[in-house]
């Protein structure tokens, strides 16, 4: 084997392994690169090429035009020179880049950028997409400022804005983006925020209750700073919608048909368990029996003693029932009928509702009818008022001229004529004492009537009349109409739905998902336990239900664009890989399969003994694997190939295994032709003449074949 | 001229050589013959080393084969003609090229190379088919080819290798044909292994009969043909005569 190499051909078997090598870099690398490329240019036509763009705007596919125009006169207005650019429409969705000159990318400009386009017809919502960036997500509120001073100390760091929750840290230089996310890492590991939270239905003074927690954690567990962060940043519409769910099932309680049980000596009532009612069954309730649709089933929610409260998830009682008191049973889960436990008194709160609304109406129609009385009344009154006044006068000249009369009849009588003296005779008779007793008794009466205060009694009764008019120009209708209505959908409720509703809430606030008041106590140089919190808390806050989380003041989230292009490395690096693993294994056996078996070939009819080893262990076999393993090795560190969990020294030996597979199987991928290497034998001819004149033109084109044609005489 | 000396050669675990020795002389023609299998290849390619012998010697002009080194091998090959059962043509050459490639290769002028083929072909009859490829050709001419390859350097010996035996029975008249002229036209010495006993009969000074690795009879054709002593020479006899 030796002297076939000693002959002349290790110099063609040099050049040809580093051809080989050159060939398998350019190869693995060259495809690689190739498919990062395009895979790069499509993604930089998708998200933009880096650091060119600052700002992604998503825009609604229908104002499309208009946003655009929106952003050139912003680009023309705020930002001469600015990049705006419209990439990919998806789901309805249009997305435009913005690209700030590199003077204009300032803190200032930044941390106001999205304000900017606020106003940007359909802008659904924005992504800063500056480079190098490092973004942080969810920095709480109490930390920002000072986190965001610390964090542009670090060399490196041009500035720190805030966008939406999340702090966006601008970078110098791509290459430093590890080490600061590291040192960053490391500020936010200062902070630690822990919640106190508390179970939905628990009033917290958060303020009273935090102030309190500081103390103890302060004596409990010295050497740290404590603060009082609480805020409701985030989760305010949670706690709303929460608060809102308390309301309902309030709301939803006080509507339902309250249900008292009063269970019968020597029966103990637990809350949750279920009790089953006749209602308004024709059959009453027995032990043994069925329950049927007729039935009501009642689920104990509160027990005192022998008393309890519950309500109904099952059944109705009549909607025209104020109220029923029937004997309970208890139920089975298959809805048989077990003994019973003593009295159920249902009070339907909607009926009463009804009727209290009814008699509302009534109310209301009455007070209808009575306004339009009250008017007639005053009306009536003030006619009254003018009949009397009138009167008033009248009696007044009268009472003048009776005056008068009487001082004639008892004054001037001599000098009269017969008539007037009959008439005098006549009138004294008759009026003498009339119109004495009137003169007598009537000064005073009238003088009183006169004191009436008239003005008075008119204006009270104006006032009177215009509350009337008031009274009747409210849509008293309209009113009964509404009403009428709320008591009309009333019963549509049943008590059934009702009492699930509640279930339903209930088992929603009272899950640890969703929480209730919560305290965040901002912990400052050095760490506190979570559960060593919890216990102190628990016992000192005298409050069982206590949790305690501890959270970051903030998460670093890779930056999407770097992250897919670091992926995107490592694909290609693994692809090159992979193809001069390939390579290798195709490389061996187009060209060097034929040397191999040719070897073979030679060691087989040569005089030569072959010592014992030798036998077992084939030397081409090793020759085989000593080139597989300089060829992978080489081709995979020139190409900058990097498989994930393999080191260099398995791909040598990946190398090594391929080289020796081929040798061993050189025959079946390259046999030798030994009919014209005996004739090449027979002629005379070396073997390296052999190989350059019959085996390799005769063998695959390939590598070795087509630098052979150098050499190569016939 | 050509010596061997109780040459062995064992594949595997079985003898296909066992001691054999044979003396040639310049100028001779030796037939060997004897049934399949009984060593007449093994024993032929020993003696320009195709075949690596195990024991023994090989002496040409007094010197030994076995101990020449790889470059003197080489240029003893090239002294030696040797014509293959099969052929053994290059697929991807042509004719002319077959017949002068290892002549250039050996370091002769191409021009003289091409004369020598051209007249070597000429000599077999195939002046007009330089051009061709193998494989265009019948099996007798490839067979001619591979004859006019074997005379083109001139060679001092030419061992055959059955060179009929794997033609059609219509096209080995014409190889016999060529071989036979060349044992009348030269002198060189030929060592060759057949089954076509009436040629035999009629070119050889000298047949050997083997079997089972060894000689077991050698002598004039007349003699071996009319009263042989071993079993195999009864044999060539009764074929003979029918
Ligand atoms: N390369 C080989 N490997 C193993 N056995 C062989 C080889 N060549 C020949 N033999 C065996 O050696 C013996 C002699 O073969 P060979 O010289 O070709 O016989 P012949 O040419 O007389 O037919 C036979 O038994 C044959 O099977
Ligand atoms: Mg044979």
């Amino acid at each position: 084997m030796l002297s076939f190499f000693r002959d002349g051909f290790y110099k063609d078997f040099i050049v040809l392994l580093t051809l080989t090598i050159l060939l398998g870099t350019g190869f693995s690398a060259g495809i690689a690169w190739a498919l990062d490329a395009y895979f790069g240019d499509t993604l930089s036509d998708m998200i933009g090429e880096y650091g060119q763009y600052d700002i992604i705007l998503h825009i609604q596919e229908a104002s499309k035009e208009a946003a655009f125009r929106e952003l050139e006169r912003i680009r023309d207005q705020h930002f001469p020179g600015a990049r705006l650019s419209e990439t990919i429409t998806i789901a309805g969705q249009a997305n435009f880049f913005f690209g700030l000159p590199e003077e204009l990318r300032t803190k200032e400009v930044m941390a106001n950028l999205a304000a900017y386009f606020a106003a940007v017809p359909g802008l659904n919502s924005h992504t800063i997409i500056s480079d190098p960036s490092i973004l942080i997500r969810s920095v709480h509120g109490s930390v920002f400022d000072e986190l965001a001073a610390q964090i542009e100390q670090l060399p490196g760091v041009k500035f720190a804005f805030a966008d939406v929750g999340n702090m966006i840290v601008i970078l110098e230089d791509p290459a430093r983006s590890k080490e600061l996310e590291a040192e960053i890492r490391k500020l936010l590991a200062e902070y630690q925020l822990v919640e106190l939270r508390f179970p939905m239905g628990f009033e917290v003074d958060t303020a009273q209750v935090g102030e309190e927690a500081i103390r103890l954690l302060e004596k409990e567990l010295p050497g740290r700073k404590y603060r009082n962060v609480t805020a409701a940043q985030y989760g305010e519409d949670l706690d709303a919608f929460l608060k809102t769910l308390v309301e309902m099932r309030d709301f939803l309680l006080s509507y339902a048909s309250k249900v008292h049980i009063t269970a019968d000596p020597g029966v103990y009532l637990i809350v949750g368990e279920q009790i089953a009612i006749q209602a308004q069954s024709i059959r009453p309730l027995e032990e043994g029996g069925i329950l049927t649709d007729d039935n009501v089933v009642i689920e104990i929610t509160a027990v005192s003693g022998s008393e309890a409260e519950g309500m109904i998830i099952r059944g109705e009682i009549a909607p025209a029932m104020e109220s029923l008191e029937q004997t309970g049973f208890r139920i089975f889960s298959d809805g048989q009928i077990a003994k019973p436990i003593g009295q159920v008194v249902v009070e339907n709160e909607r009926y009463r509702l009804a009727y209290a609304i009814d008699e509302s109406l009534r109310l209301l129609e009455e007070l209808e009818v009575l306004s339009v009385q009250a008017n007639d009344a005053v009306q009536n009154a003030d006619a009254v008022l003018n009949t009397f006044q009138e009167a008033l006068l009248q009696l007044e000249v009268l009472q003048v001229q009776m005056r008068q009369l009487n001082e004639g009849i008892t004054g001037k009588g001599a000098s009269a004529s017969s008539e007037q003296l009959l008439v005098t005779l006549l009138v004294n008779g008759l009026f003498q004492s009339l119109a004495q007793a009137a003169v007598q008794a009537g000064e005073d009466s009238l003088g009183s009537l006169e004191n009436l205060d008239v003005a008075a009694m008119r204006a009270s009764l104006d006032q009177i009349s215009q509350q009337i008019a008031n009274v009747q120009s409210i849509d008293v209708q309209a009113i009964i109409n509404q009403i009428q209505y709320v008591r009309d959908t009333l019963p549509m409720l049943g008590d059934e739905e009702i009492g699930r509703s509640i279930r339903l809430i209930n088992t929603y606030i009272a899950g640890q998902v969703i929480p209730g008041e919560r305290i965040q106590i901002m912990v400052e140089d050095g760490q506190v336990d979570e559960e060593q919190v919890e216990k102190l808390l628990r016992s000192s806050l005298d409050n069982p239900y206590l949790n305690i989380y501890s959270t970051s003041v903030g998460v670093i989230n890779p930056d999407a664009r770097s992250e897919i292009f670091r992926l995107l490395t490592e694909v290609r690096a693994i692809i090159a890989g992979l193809l001069a693993i390939v390579f290798t294994g195709a490389i061996l056996i187009l060209d060097h399969a034929t040397v191999f078996s040719t070897l073979k070939y030679l060691r087989r009819v040569s005089r030569a003994r072959t010592s014992r080893w030798q036998r077992v262990l084939n030397p081409v076999l090793f020759l085989g694997a000593l080139l597989g393993a300089v060829v992978l090795a080489a081709v995979y560190r020139l190409s900058g190939a990097q498989i994930p969990y393999l080191s260099h020294g398995t791909i040598a030996l990946i190398g090594a295994a391929v080289g020796w597979l081929v040798a061993k199987f050189a025959e079946r991928f390259s046999p030798v032709n030994v009919k014209e290497f005996t004739a090449g034998q027979a002629l005379g001819l070396s073997n390296v003449q052999i190989m350059r004149e019959i085996v390799i033109p005769g063998s695959r084109p390939g590598l070795m074949n087509l630098l052979n044609r150098w050499k190569q005489q016939f | 001229m050509l010596e061997l000396k109780n040459i062995w050669k064992t594949y595997d675990t079985t003898p296909a050589l066992a001691g054999v020795d044979l003396k040639v002389r310049q100028g001779e023609t030796v037939v060997i013959m004897g049934p399949s299998g009984c060593g007449k290849s093994t024993l032929i390619r020993c003696i320009n080393r195709l075949t690596e012998p195990d024991m023994g010697d090989i002496l040409v002009n007094g010197d030994s084969v076995l101990g020449l080194s790889q470059a003197e091998l080489m240029a003893f090959r090239r002294k030696v003609g040797f014509v293959f059962q099969q052929f053994h043509l290059i697929g991807r050459l042509t004719v002319l090229e077959n017949v002068m490639f290892h002549l250039v290769l050996a370091g002769f002028d191409r021009g003289w190379a091409e004369a020598q083929a051209a007249a070597a072909l000429a000599k077999v009859g195939l002046s007009h088919v330089h051009e061709r490829k193998p494989d265009e050709l019948s099996g007798g001419q490839q067979q001619r080819v591979a004859i006019a390859r074997a005379l083109a350097a001139g060679p001092e010996l030419m061992l055959w290798d059955e060179p009929t035996a794997s033609l059609d029975p219509i096209l080995v008249g014409e190889v016999l044909e060529v071989m036979e002229d060349l044992v009348r036209t030269t002198q060189t010495t030929m060592v060759i292994v057949t089954h076509e006993v009436s040629f035999a009969l009629r070119v050889a000074h000298r047949i050997v009969l083997m079997d089972q690795g060894q000689i077991v009879e050698e002598g004039p054709p007349e003699v071996i043909f009319k009263a042989p002593v071993s079993e195999i020479g009864l044999k060539y006899k009764k074929l003979l005569v029918s």
